[in-house]
């Protein structure tokens, strides 16, 4: 019982963990305000709440496909909000730090709210079954604990190693993973809507689970970080690639034109 | 690689996708066949599935418990919260003959099942 919450939490905790620590550290290198963590938090667990009490009728919609419908769009917005992001930092490396100003924290608290929304819900849930059974509380709530835990230390981990770059290269890494975040994202959506039947179901472009589980830890790891799936099909790779080349062409493009202003 | 390779092998990589999907939704007119698989004590009944290889199959999943549970599956790439009481639906397949472990996300000690499909 603790391990399996430890395991439920930590894969939630995760994505959303490394997703602050790299915005952190990107706002820290550029010396510009980072997001309000406290707001990003309670808007997420708020909305997680709001999610898990509406899930019973969400999942009913469009023919019992609503759940995945609804978190397919929740992985775009977060995509599209990291997307904001990765602009406004192009912006701000060029200027240094003066453009990127008052956008940048609310894109970065919608992008770290939608991802707990998304992730919190699920943990909400698990939790919901464990209420009633008597002496299982105790034990799941230690796992979940330890889970937190062992996320927000990877997450602390991944800070400190973006920060002791110099700032130039900690700036390009940290938007390198944040189009790999968004890219998986994407992938993700894609993925939801293959099993809702909303597109074409293919057979897996490769098979890597041999090498790298998807279930083993660095498989955990790299799914958190940059989407990894041993068995992607053509349609998720393509959108993976495709959206990851749009959030390096606005990159790109925010880039330029602050140096040409400068 | 320059940027009009890069920008070819994209293109060329979308279009065979895009052929592939229409390949696939031609393939399958007709509405997927339906299987029934049930959750109850935290155990899948039955827990193990045999259905048709290379067809679309519409899983109905009942969960007959009132605490929620996940449907998940590495090998199916499928996950899913299925809510106390409630029957969802999830699509799998085509699928290659083989075996496919699913679990419960959240009583993975004993929601054990697999798919077979031959």
């Amino acid at each position: 019982m603790l391990i399996d919450s430890v395991v439920i939490v930590l894969r939630e905790v995760l994505e959303a963990a490394l997703l602050v620590s790299v915005l952190l550290a990107a706002t820290r290198k550029l010396a510009t305000p980072g997001p309000s963590l406290g707001l990003a938090a309670g808007l997420g667990i708020g909305g997680a709440w709001l999610f898990g009490a509406a899930m019973r009728p969400i999942s009913g919609w469009f023919d019992g496909v609503g759940l995945e419908v609804v978190n397919s769009l929740l992985q775009l917005a977060i995509y599209i909000a990291i997307v904001a992001v990765i602009g406004l930092l192009g912006a701000g490396a060029g200027t240094g730090a003066r453009r990127a100003g008052a956008a940048l924290p609310w894109a970065m608290v919608a992008a770290v709210s939608l991802a707990i929304v998304r992730e919190g819900a699920e943990i909400l849930l698990y939790f919901s079954g464990f209420l009633h059974r008597i002496g299982a509380t105790a034990d799941v709530l230690a796992g979940a604990v330890l889970g937190l835990g062992v996320g927000f230390s990877t997450g602390a981990l991944f800070y400190y190693l973006l920060i002791a770059l110099p700032p130039r290269r900690a700036l390009r890494v940290a938007v390198g993973l944040l189009i790999l975040v968004g890219a998986g994202m994407c992938a993700q959506a894609v993925k939801l809507l293959i099993q809702a039947d909303w597109l074409p179901a293919q057979q897996p472009l490769w098979d890597t689970s041999r090498w790298l589980p998807e279930q083993s830890l660095p498989g955990q790891l790299l799914y958190a970080l940059i989407g990894y799936e041993a068995t992607p099909t053509p349609l998720q790779v393509i959108l993976y690639l495709a959206s990851a080349a749009i959030a390096l062409a606005v990159f790109a493009i925010a880039t330029r034109s602050s140096v040409s202003e400068a | 690689m320059s940027i009009r390779r890069c920008a070819q092998t994209l293109a060329s990589f979308a279009a065979a996708a895009l052929l592939g999907a229409g390949a696939g939704a031609g393939a399958d007119g007709k509405a997927p066949p339906a299987i029934d698989l049930r959750i109850r004590n935290h155990l899948f009944e039955p827990s193990e599935l045999v259905i048709p290889a290379h067809t679309k199959v519409r899983l109905r999943v009942h969960n007959l418990d009132d605490t929620p549970e996940e449907f998940e599956s590495w090998e199916l790439n499928r996950e899913k919260v299925i809510l106390g009481g409630q029957t969802t639906v999830i699509f799998v397949g085509p699928l290659s003959p083989g075996e496919y472990p699913f679990f419960g996300e959240f009583n993975p000690k004993t929601a054990q099942g697999k798919l077979i499909a031959e």
